[in-house]
This record gives structure tokens, sequence and C-alpha cells, in this order.
């Protein structure tokens, strides 16, 4: 089809079918007048805009019924032509606008809504967007004059009509659309921007309408989901569009005080118009208050998340024009907004934060006294509901609430100070966070779980910054907890924090019930004051003053290591507990002092339950992350507080139930991590003269002993010999306070002194096992040389024969290549220059140390509990260790051990008898001379004579002698005696007595254990003197028969040839075999060995 | 804040005293389980522990023999502590961090047993026996000797300081001559006078020496106890005996004297402290004298409030008095061997106030008692 580019060709083109519909009003005719409009040109149709729309509006105008085909193709028509073109004048788009208004209109002659097609509706909607679309800016505005008020509102009412009540989606969408573009507010970018003025007018005239539109819109609103998410979305819009500019602050503020006269023709219109003055607002700002919580009820919870989307915007765009006028609807608005934070939609969680973070960012609420009372209102009737939320409220539930809490409590940031110093709100609130984070004690499991053993070194379980997990009361997802503990810290973050410490450390010492949450809330508090962790959406305006947040920490670490709150009861054991408890109680008594101190006492004491128990465990871990947290946060200033959180620390990490050690531990990796050490022992170790300070300290009451003692194990197991004069120190304080407090504390002082002695045995002490070895190899070097196997041949029995002569040699005491071997041995095993041969020099203060320490064992030697003796023997053993490269002092001590040591191997329980021997096996080592004669004078005969008296007992007895006591002294005696003689290197008539002791044994009538051990004594035997126990055995019982390999040679004849099987047989063949297999084994490396030398 | 440091303790044990005998009688008042409630309260507060040092300073390596404080700064300035040990260094302790801060070797590890600062804790005065008086700079972190005194003196007698003007000192000394003191004026080293007995009065070596003055611009005075027992008032500038007091039987070990109450109190090798005082006539003149459970005072030293004094004895105690009628207070247990010097801190704050003690068991304890009164 032709384009007609000028007027002239176009109005060539458009007059014939003009002039036909004018004639004639054919929905035919429209059609072919809309068919030419389609060729021409958009400037070309300016100029003829007015021609071409005469006959479509005459075609309107025409009185009487028209066909609603015809009246939707000519508004149909009429639309295409605006389209194309710009009303320019404003009779036009006065006419225009009223025309098109009427078509919607119901005949007069009915009172109700036309039944209109749908089509139509749709038809005149899109028509009137187009005609305010086309109209230019100014001539637009015509529209909007008190004058054309009654036009603007019919049409406004119709159009709201279409959206609330119409079926069909699309046009309600169309309506409200359209209503956007009535109320000026369209979202395309063609309009002109209205000047203040202008605005201000439109908001004067749009004041009428507001009413009528809130309603209707929040009628649709809140209308049923199946409308579409479409149509509640744009009636959002359209609301809070019209709502912000008839509300806006900026517009109200600048409402002359008194109604304006207008002139006289307008009185009517006058009275339609409404001054939106301080009443006006007040009123309308109430009912809107109304609507938009019903707004907000609804759409916060739409399923379709682009409706809450749109609620973001529309509490946004309030908050920015209206923060003033609609102060009493942000309760409602800002709850939906912080709501909104948790929503299930990301985008809606992203935009919401965004919203709040600009919130924050400009102050509003920094900056509105108001909105700031809002806030607190809000949150004060939280916190009051807060608890009973939290109890009858799901975990899902549990998170929304708190986390509308959090958000109150980020918008008001910096604000937050009115409401923490209004006493009433800082009750219900910490009250409230108190009740919430009420822990769960009632699991038993972690009262009776216990550190297993001794600790290992304290590398191994520490992972930093692990918080123990806690069971509450009220909820478990974890979620919940995250949120309580935001809260804290943005409380911390922007709150006074001296109020804040002060306020919960009166709810810690107010009571009991309130101590852990409270300490649990002052933990976050400080982590929150120094920004670590916390979530917040604008700065805090006053930087941290890093004096007062050490202040604050160091009275609340004061608080927590009070003797009250740090030594609790933590274990019903009665063992330890109880003396040391009641103890305790009385020094706590004393220090208390005053008027607290009869309370203390005066009242009656509760027992103590597992709960309490579990109550107080858990208290201590969350102390003891407090102190973890309080280090993070001072970091390298933190090392000035070790000089009195250390020691406690240290006591805990000890502590018997797991869970204490445990965070402990974590909390002294915290602290090395905080303070900048590369690990704890390094911590341990830099730090050690406060601890040895504290211990020092500690070790003069008789009730902190045990404690001090277990940090004193803990820091020997972690330092190295450079501290020895700190430890020696402190050492000689735990001797002095071991000799004043024998009977009671010994038990605990035992476990020191043995780790005293390990560590010095690790640090100084020759590596003593393997001088075992090395003087085992001597022993079985110079045995071997007896020990080579007599086999048949001549050169060997003449071999025999020079060993013979050299064990003669050996037997009258010239042993030269032996002595030599030990000279070669001596500088080996030793590598101290200061070996026995300097004994006047004086010895080496860990030398001393031992001596100290050996010196108690002597007097514990014979103490009346069993444990405590097992301990002293093994701390005998470890003195004795050693004092090995000191024979001139070990001599005299072993003097004076000798008689208690002897009472133990004679006369005690099995075990002990077992530890004594062991101790005596290491004495030998050095003082094998002075031992052997002793042993064999005070001891041997008693106990062959023991042995050889109760083996017809034991041999006759049943099973259940097995567990008599008698049995285990028979056991242990032994188990110990085979090793003994070796060590000792015992003399020949002495083995004699004891294999002699031992063979009854042998039989099998005896019990197998004591069998077991017989024959272990005989193995020991073997090593020292193989000859004559094979001697000895062959008496009993010989298999085979030796043929002398010379004739000249007696025949051999031992007395056990032949002899029938008797109960000893099984045993002594047995053993003969081993001695064989030691044989055939043993001369070869004797042989290799020998070589050399 | 140690209970036994508050009258609480012995107020409400005067109250329990009160009323121990109703409560007990009258079976109304309280049931036979309350009884032993109370009693237990009774003797938890007759058995007040005894008290514990604040902290113990540990690392000399060595006997300690003289301390002195440094506290009377204000805030940013740290607390300080400095200690003379026999291994002749003078350790530096930083009472904040409780660790030394420096270590002053500058008498050739010989035993230094005297140790005082000369305005400021910047400028140190030490006395070893090296038989030197050593003057250090330690402003910047500086560590040097910037003059000395060659005393000659081979005893252990310490010298005393006495601020006369700003910049200028007085300095009393045991010089090299047996039974002579000599006067210096600091730091030019001049010689004031030298102080010495009467032909004949035997009286051995000065053993202790306290100079000091009524009031700022008076005379100087000094009082020299001396090896055999007696106290001696000396004009400092006639250089004139004014009086002689034998106080002790024995060499006296310490003395100190309060100027205004002017009264003075010695120690020596026995069992007794001597207070004695100072009339108008300038004559020494015996106030009072105590007996001790255990002989030996190496150290005696009033608080500069002059409420307590505290000495320093053989038997590893520290005791306090009362100074006015010398009651008796507390007896401090803590070290393992002879305690060679008591010494009060100088805190601004009456509160923070310190007394430190050093002794042969290589340790220095640190108490804070009756900082309240």
């Amino acid at each position: 089809m032709a384009v007609f580019d000028t007027p002239q060709a176009a109005f060539g083109a458009l007059r014939p079918v003009c002039v036909q519909l004018t004639r004639v009003q054919t929905v035919e005719n429209v059609r072919q007048l809309q068919a030419h409009l389609a060729g021409v040109s958009g400037a070309a149709l300016q100029e003829l805009q007015e021609y071409v729309l005469f006959p479509l509006r005459f075609a309107l105008r025409v009185p009487g019924p028209k066909q609603e085909r015809l009246v939707q193709s000519l508004v149909q028509c009429i639309s295409s032509v605006l389209a194309a073109t710009c009303v320019k004048k404003q009779e036009l788009l006065q006419e225009l606008f009223s025309e098109l208004c009427t078509c919607l209109a119901p005949p007069p002659s009915s009172g109700k809504a036309a039944p209109l097609s749908e089509e139509l509706k749709l038809a005149v909607i899109q028509a009137l967007h187009t005609l305010m679309h086309s109209a230019y800016g100014d001539v637009v505005l015509s529209l909007y004059q008190p004058s054309t008020l009654p036009l603007l509102g019919f049409a406004v009412s119709l159009l709201l009509t279409l959206a609330e009540q119409e079926k069909a989606k699309q046009i309600k969408i169309s309506a409200l659309e359209c209503l956007q573009v009535l109320v000026l507010q369209c979202d395309c970018q063609e309009h002109r921007q209205l000047d203040e003025d202008e605005s201000q007018q439109c908001g004067d005239l749009f004041a009428s309408f507001l009413p009528g539109i809130s309603i209707a819109l929040s009628r649709v609103i809140a209308g049923d989901v199946k409308q579409g998410h479409k149509t509640t979305v744009s009636a959002i819009r359209l609301f809070y569009l019209i709502v912000g500019l008839v509300m806006a602050d900026k517009q109200l503020a600048r409402i002359p005080k008194s109604k304006e006269k207008l002139p006289v023709e307008h009185s009517r219109i006058s009275e339609l118009m409404i001054h939106r003055g301080p009443d006006w607002t007040k009123s309308t700002a109430e009912k809107l208050s109304l609507l938009l919580h019903k707004v907000v009820e609804s759409s916060s919870v739409h399923p379709h998340w682009k409706v809450r989307l749109e609620l973001v915007e529309l509490v946004h765009h309030l908050l920015r024009n209206c923060s003033q006028s609609l102060v009493d609807s942000f309760s409602h608005l800002l709850k939906a907004l912080v709501g909104l934070v948790n929503d299930e939609n990301s985008e809606v969680r992203s935009r919401c934060n965004k919203v709040l973070q600009e919130i924050s960012e400009q102050r509003i609420v920094a900056q509105s006294r108001a909105l700031a009372d809002v806030l607190s209102e809000n949150l004060h009737s939280l916190a009051t509901a807060l608890p009973r939320l939290m109890n009858s409220q799901d975990d899902m539930g549990k998170v929304s609430t708190l986390s509308l809490l959090l958000g109150y409590l980020k918008l008001l940031g910096p604000k937050i100070n009115i409401v923490l110093n209004s006493m009433s709100h800082l009750q219900r609130l910490s009250k409230a966070l108190v009740q919430v984070l009420e822990l769960d004690v009632t699991d038993v499991k972690i009262v009776e779980a216990r550190r297993s053993g001794p600790p290992g070194p304290l590398q191994q379980g520490v992972q930093k910054g692990r918080c123990q997990k806690k069971y509450f009361r009220f909820f478990t997802e974890e979620k919940v907890f995250q949120l309580l503990q935001q809260v804290c810290r943005v409380l911390g973050y922007y709150g006074n924090l001296y109020l804040l410490v002060d306020h919960f450390m009166g709810l810690y010492s107010e009571s009991g019930l309130y101590r852990k949450q409270a300490a649990m809330i002052l933990n976050e508090l400080v982590t929150g004051a120094a920004g670590v962790g916390v979530d917040f959406l604008q700065e805090r305006e006053v930087p941290l003053n890093v004096d007062d947040l050490k202040g604050s920490i160091t009275s609340i670490l004061d608080e927590y290591m009070d003797q009250v709150n740090w030594y609790l009861v933590t274990s019903n054991d009665t063992e330890e507990g109880s003396p040391e408890q009641s103890v305790q109680h009385l020094g706590l008594t004393a220090r208390a002092g005053g008027t607290s101190s009869s309370v203390v006492l005066l009242s009656p004491e509760p027992p103590v339950t597992t709960r309490t128990i579990n109550s107080n465990i858990w208290q201590i871990c969350i102390q003891l992350e407090g102190v973890g947290c309080f280090a993070a946060v001072l970091g390298k200033e933190f090392r000035l507080l070790l000089l009195s959180a250390l020691y406690p620390v240290l006591e805990k990490a000890g502590d018997r139930t797991l869970l204490i050690s445990e965070t402990a531990l974590g909390t002294l990796a915290d602290i090395c991590e905080a303070c900048a050490y590369d690990s704890v022992q390094c911590l341990i170790n830099e730090n050690s003269d406060y601890l040895v300070n504290g211990i020092s300290l500690n070790l003069r009451h008789l009730a902190y002993q045990a404690r001090a003692s277990q940090v004193l194990d803990t820091m020997l197991r972690h330092s190295d010999a450079s501290l020895l004069p700190l430890v020696e120190d402190v050492i000689q304080d735990v001797l002095s306070a071991l000799d004043q407090s024998y009977n009671s504390q010994a038990s605990t002082f035992l476990r020191v002194l043995q780790s005293v002695m390990t560590a010095l045995v690790q640090w100084f002490g020759m590596p003593s096992a393997e001088e075992h070895q090395q003087t085992d190899k001597g022993h079985s070097r110079a045995l071997s040389q007896g020990q080579q196997e007599v086999t048949m041949t001549s050169q060997e029995v003449e071999r025999f024969f020079l060993d013979y002569v050299s064990q003669k040699q050996i037997a009258e005491g010239d042993l030269p290549d032996l002595e030599e071997e030990e000279a070669d041995d001596a500088p080996l095993a030793k590598p101290e220059p200061n070996t026995d041969t300097e004994g006047e020099a004086p010895m080496p203060s860990h030398a001393q140390l031992a001596r100290d320490v050996m010196e108690r064992c002597i007097h514990l030697l014979s103490d009346g509990s069993l444990r405590v003796r097992l301990k002293v023997l093994d701390v005998l053993e470890l003195c004795v260790t050693m004092l090995h490269p000191h024979g001139n002092h070990l001599l005299p001590m072993a003097h004076r051990v000798w008689p208690a040591l002897v009472t133990r191997l004679i006369n005690d329980d099995p075990l002990a008898v077992l530890r004594a021997f062991k101790v005596l096996c290491t004495l030998a080592q050095t003082c094998g001379d002075f031992l052997r004669q002793r042993f064999s004078k005070d001891v041997l005969p008693k106990l062959t004579s023991s042995l050889l008296s109760q083996a017809p007992v034991s041999a006759r007895a049943g099973p259940v002698y097995s567990h008599t006591l008698a049995f285990k002294l028979q056991l242990a005696v032994l188990q110990g005696l085979g090793s003994l003689c070796e060590r000792l290197d015992m003399g020949e008539s002495d083995l004699n007595k004891v294999a002699d002791a031992c063979l009854i044994y042998l039989s099998a009538k005896q019990p197998v254990k004591l069998q077991e051990a017989a024959q272990s004594v005989f193995l020991h035997l073997m090593h020292v003197d193989p000859d004559s126990t094979w001697l000895l055995l062959s008496e009993v019982c010989c298999p085979e028969g030796f043929e002398p390999p010379h004739a000249s040679l007696q025949p051999v004849k031992l007395s056990g040839m032949g002899r029938p099987r008797n109960e000893l047989t099984d045993n002594v063949l047995l053993l003969l075999q081993r001695l064989q297999q030691q044989e055939a084994t043993g001369p070869k490396t004797s042989t290799q060995e020998a070589s050399p030398s | 804040m140690h209970p036994w440091n508050s009258t609480v303790g012995s107020a409400s044990l005067k109250l329990m005293l009160k009323l121990l005998p109703r409560l007990f009688q009258r079976r109304i008042l309280i049931e036979d389980s309350m009884k032993s409630k109370v009693a237990s309260l009774f003797t938890a507060l007759m058995a007040l522990p005894p008290p514990d040092p604040q902290f113990v300073l540990r690392g000399t390596s060595a006997a300690v023999h003289t301390l002195y404080f440094s506290c009377g700064g204000s805030e940013p300035d740290i607390p300080l502590l400095y200690s003379g040990s026999e291994s002749g260094f003078i350790h530096v302790w930083n009472l904040r961090t409780h660790r030394v801060d420096t270590a002053l070797d500058g008498h050739g590890r010989k035993s230094v047993y005297c140790v005082e600062t000369m305005g400021g804790k910047d400028r140190l005065l030490s006395q070893g026996r090296d038989q030197r008086i050593c003057l250090w700079d330690l402003a910047e972190g500086r560590t040097s000797v910037t003059d000395s005194v060659f005393t000659e003196h081979v005893g252990f007698c310490r010298c005393s300081l006495l601020k006369v003007a700003q910049g200028r000192w007085l300095m009393a000394m045991a010089a090299r001559s047996l039974e002579e003191i000599q006067i210096l004026e600091l730091p030019s080293k001049t010689s004031v006078c030298t102080l010495k007995p009467e032909v004949g009065a035997k009286l051995g070596m000065p053993m202790c020496l306290k100079l000091w003055q009524l009031s700022c611009g008076s005379q100087p005075v000094l009082l020299a106890g001396y090896e055999d027992g007696s106290v001696v008032l000396w004009n400092v500038s006639m250089g004139k005996a004014l009086s002689q007091l034998v106080c002790h039987q024995e060499p006296v070990m310490s003395l100190d004297f309060d100027s205004e109450k002017a009264k003075g109190i010695s120690g020596s090798s026995e069992k007794v402290l001597s207070i004695w005082s100072l009339n108008e006539q300038q004559n020494l003149q015996v106030y009072k004298t105590h007996e001790l459970v255990n002989a030996g005072i190496s150290d005696i030293t009033i608080r500069p409030d002059k409420k307590i004094l505290a000495t320093a004895g053989w038997d590893h105690r520290i005791r306090i008095f009362g100074w006015k009628k010398l009651k008796p207070l507390a007896v401090l247990d803590y070290h393992t061997a002879t305690v060679h010097c008591v010494s009060f801190s100088d805190h601004s704050n009456p509160r923070e106030r310190l007394l430190a003690a050093g002794s042969k068991d290589q340790r220095i304890s640190v108490w804070s008692i009756y900082a309240q009164t």
C-alpha cells in the first residue's frame, strides 16, 4: 500500500472514507478508515488529526443505542490515531477523555453498570491509556485542574470498579495500569517530570480520591489469590505510588495552614477539594495505617514471590517519602520488611537486605526520633512476647521471630542506646534472651564422660575456635542459636558496652539460673563489640575504644575466675572430691567475708544432683569459651591478662570431666592464636613464670593443692629442660607442701612427683632402656664364653677345655678382656662427663631434685594406702634412674631405702611386691654388689622358704585358690624373681636356692599361671647360668642319653635319665627345648661378637 | 582483694564472739543443725588463712639484697621495681607484666646491696660489694653508668641519700677507715665533711645510715647505727655527734626514722626491736623495746605514710607492726630463707600500695596488705 507522506496526499486518501463514515456509521466503514490510516505517515496524520477524529467522535456521539461492536471499533480506531499523533489542544484532550469515559458509563436510565462486553472495556481502557500518553506535557496538566475534578473522579471510579469487579485478568491489569498513568505515575520514561508546584497541585487533587483508591486497592490486594500475582503486584504498586504522592512529607510540609479560597464560580468544586492540613493528615494516616496493615498482612504471606518483592518496594517507597506522615504505620511496615529478610526467595532476600542497607545508610532511622521510637516500641513488644513465642512456636517460627528481632536491632543501629537506656526495655530484652538461651542440663553423659587416662600431649585434641555444641531447652535448630548469637553481637556492636556488661554481670550474679545464659551473652557481646563476626547494616558512629573493651573484659574475667564461679562441683566422686570440697567450702566462706558469708554457710547445703553438676560443667565451659573469645578479641593485648587467666585455664585443661578439659584445650588454642604463640607448648613455656607463680601460691592452701599440682603436671608435660630453674623452685614448694601434709595429700602430690621425675628423666636422664641392653650384651658376651656348645669333635673338646680354663680364671676374678669391654662401654653408655669418678663434685640440680624426691619416697614407702605405695614405687624407680650417673649419692639413698623396700618385697600386697621387684631391678643396674649381698641375706631366704611352704598348698588347691591373696603373692614373687636374679647377677648358691624353690612350681599339679611364672624364672636363670640350669633340669628329667665323644671319658650318668614321666616332666622338657633353641642361636651371635676382640 | 585485707573478717569475728553464748544457750533461737553451722563459721573466721603474696617475682637466680620501688608516675608510666642481687645484677621489674625489663650489670658480678633512684626513674644509684657506688642513666633505654664513687669501704653499710635542692643530693656513706662516715654532695661528688667518732669511743664500723632533715632547707642530720649496737645522731654541717644511745648489744643491722614523730626504730641480730625518740634537746632516748620470737632483723622500713612498718627477719618471715604503738599486725610467711630487705611502694593511690620483700631464696614476694588503712 502506498504511503502518504504529505498531508495533501493523505487528505486525498482519507477524505472519502471519512465522509463515508460520517454518513453511515458501520463497523465496515470504521475498518476501512483504519485500513487507510495505516498508510498515512505520522507527520501527515498529525496535521489531519482533528479531521480524522471528527467522524469517529461524531459516530460515538450519535444519540441512541449503538451496536457494541461499532463502539469497540470506533474506540480502537481512535486509539490507533492517538497512538500515532499527539494531542496538542486542551479542549480536545478533555473532550476525548470524557467521550471515552462515557463509553464505559452505564446508560443514565439504568443505575447499574452496563453489561458491556469485555473486549469493549479493554478497548476503552487502552484508548484512555493511549490518550494519556499522546497528550503533550503541558496539555495533560490541563486535565488536573480543580475544574476537571469531577471528570477525573468519574474516570478513577470507573477504572477502580473495573479493576475490582472484573473477572478477566487482562482488564484488571489494564485498568490498574491506566489508573497509574492517570495519577501521573506511569512507569515509562516518556513523561515530563513535574516540578514541585505542579506535583503539589496534583497531590491536592488526588487527595480527594485517596480514600476511594486506597480502599478499593486494598481490597484488590487482599483479594483472591486466583486473580493472579500480576494484578496484585500492579495494585500494590499503584497503592504505594498514590499514597507516596499524596502523603509525601515534602508536599505536606508545604501545605499552608488554612485552605485557600477558590474563586466563587468553583464553589461547588471547592467543596470537593481537600485541604491536606495536619488534621487531615492525621486522620488519613490513621485510616491508611489500617489499610496498610491489611495490605501487609495479606501480601507478606503471598505465595508468589513477586508480590512479596513488591511489598518490599512498598515499604521502601513509603519509608523514603512518607517517613513522617505515616509514622504510625511503620511498625507494620518494618515488621514486614525485617521479616522478609529471611524470605525463601533469594531475590526478595537480597532486595530486602539492600533496602535495609539503604535505610540505614541514609540514616532514616537515625535521624528520625519518631521512627526510632516506633522501632523500640516494636522491640519492646516483641521482647515481651519472645519467651512465650519461644515456648510455643516450632523452630521455623522461632527463626522468623528471632530474625525479626535481629532486624529491629540492626535497623536501630546506633539508636539502640535509646532502647538500652530505658530500664524496662533493657530488662525485657535481657530477660527474653536469658530465657530463650536456657540450656538443657539433663544429659547424664556429660557428667559421666571422663577423660580416660592421663592427658595426652596438648597438641593432640586441640582444634581452635571450636565451641562445644550446646543443647537448649527451647530449641534444637542450629539456626536459632546463630540468630541469637547475632542478636547479642549486634547489641554489643552498637550498644554502650559498659551499660550492657554491667547489666548482664548483674544478671550473672543475680541467680544461678541465669548465670550460664548471661555468660554466654556476655561472651557474644564482647565479640560483637570488637566487631568480630557481626553482620551489620551500617558502621557505628563511634569507633571502639580499646581501653574500654579491655576494661570490660578484665572485669568479666575477674568475675568468671572468681573462686565462687570457677571452682564448682563437677563430679560426684567421693574419692577425691569430698574432702577438697568441704575444705574449699570453708575457704570460700572465709574469703567471701561479711554478710554474704553467713548466708552461704547457713543456707542448707543442697544435695548435688546430676542436673546441678551438668549445669556447673556447662557454666565452666561457657566461661572457658568466653576466655577464648576475649583473647581473640584483644589479640596480643591479651598477653597482659595471661598473668591472671592462664593458670585457671590450664587448671581446667587437666580437669577430669571430658567436656571441660576439651573446652579448656580449645581455649588454650584460641589464646595461642590470639597472642601469636606458635603452639600451646610455646604459650606455656613463655609464660611459665606466671604459671609457677600461681602454682606456688596455690600450693600454700590445702584446698587448692590438688589443682595446683594438676597445673604443674600439665606444665611439666609441655615444657623442656630450659625451664628447670623455674620448675625447680616450684618443686621445692611442692616438696615442702608435701612435708606438711603427708597424710591427706600424699596421693595428689605423688602424681606431681611422678610427672616431675618423668619429665626430668626425659630431659636429663640417659636413655635407660638402652643402657639395659648394653649391660645385657655385656653379660651375655661374658657368659657366652662359657656357653660354647659341646659338639662332638676333638677340636671342640679342646676348645671346651680352653674355655673351662678361662671360666676358671673368671671365677677367680681375673677378667682381662671383660674389663676391656667395660672400658669400651663406659663412654658409650655415659655421655655425661660427671661419672662416678668425680663423685664429690656438686650434683647438678636435677639430680639434687631427684634425691630430694627420693627422700620423700622413703617416708611414703610404708604408707597405709596401697595406691600410694604403688605410686611411690613408680616414682622411686624414676628417681633411681635419674640418680644413675651419681652413684655416690645413689648408694647412701639406696641404703636408706632398703629396709622399707624389703618390707614391700616380703610382706605386702602382690601388686606392690611386683612393683618392688621392678624397682629392685632398676636399682640393681647401679648398685648390684650392694644389693646382691643384702638381697641374698635379707630377702631371698624368706621368699624361698615361703615359696616352698606354699607350694604344697597351691598344688592341692581348687580353682578358687587363684582368687586368694596367697596365690597372688606366689605369682608376684615368681614373676619378679627371675628377672631380679638376672639383673643382680646372683651368685651360684643363691641361684640354686631360687631354682630349688621354683622347681616344685613346674609341677603340673600347680595352677597354670604359677607354672608359667616358674617357667619364666627358669628362662631367666638360663640367661645367667645355662649350664647349671641344664644340669638341674636334666637331673629331674633327661629325655636322651649322651654318648661320650671318646672312649677314655666316662659315660655320663644323670639322675633324670630314664625316669618315668612324672608331674614335672612336661615343663622341664619344654624348658630344655627352649634352652636348646637359645644355645643354637646364642653361640652364633657370641662368636660373631667375640671375633673382633 | 584478699579478705584478710579488709576488716570485715575481724568485725564478724567479734560479732560472732558476742553472739555465740546466746546462740548456744537458747534452744528456741537456733536448732542443733544450725549450731554446727555456726560453729563451723566460727572456726572459719578464727582460722583465717594466712595471707598470700599478691605475686612472686622469680628469675634473679641469686639472693636478693635490696629493693626499690618507682611507682609514683601517672597512668602511661609503668610501675617499676628495682632489685639488686648477689650476682651483681640490678633487675628492673615491670610491675604490669611482672617480668624483668632490663638487667643492669655494673658491679663486676659482686653483690649489689643498695639501689635507689635520684629523682625520676631514669637516674639510678647503686652500691655494690665491688666498693663502688654507680650512677646510672636509664633514659630512653640506655643502660650506662655515668659516674661512680669508689668508697673503699669493705662492709655492708648501705649509703643514704637525701635530696637537698633540685638536682642536688647529699649522700652519706661509710668511708675507708673503719669508723668514719663520709658525706658527699652529688652529682658533683665534692666531699662535705667526714664524721669521725671521738677517740676511744670504740663504736666499730657504721652498719646503717639514715640521712634526713626536718623540713626542706633545714639542717641535714644523720643517724648512724654502729657495730657495737649504738645509734649516733650526727650534725652534718658541724661534723659533730649530737647524741649517742646504746640500743643493742649486737651490731645495729637496720634503722629507720620518722621525723614527724621524732621517733626511730632499729633492729639487730638480737631478738629485740628498739624504739627510740629524739627530744627537743636533740637527745636520743630509749622509748620502748619489743621482744621478738626469733632473733635477727636484716631490714626495717616504715611505710611513707608512717602508719605501719615492716621488718625482714632471719627467720624467713616478714613482720608487720603498727607504727604508733608497735602493735604486731601480721606475720607474712612465705620465704624459705632469710629475708634480706623490705620495701614499700610509692604509689600515689594508697589502694595500690605494695610491700616487697627480697630473700636469700632468690624470690621477691610482693604483697598488698593494709592498703586501705
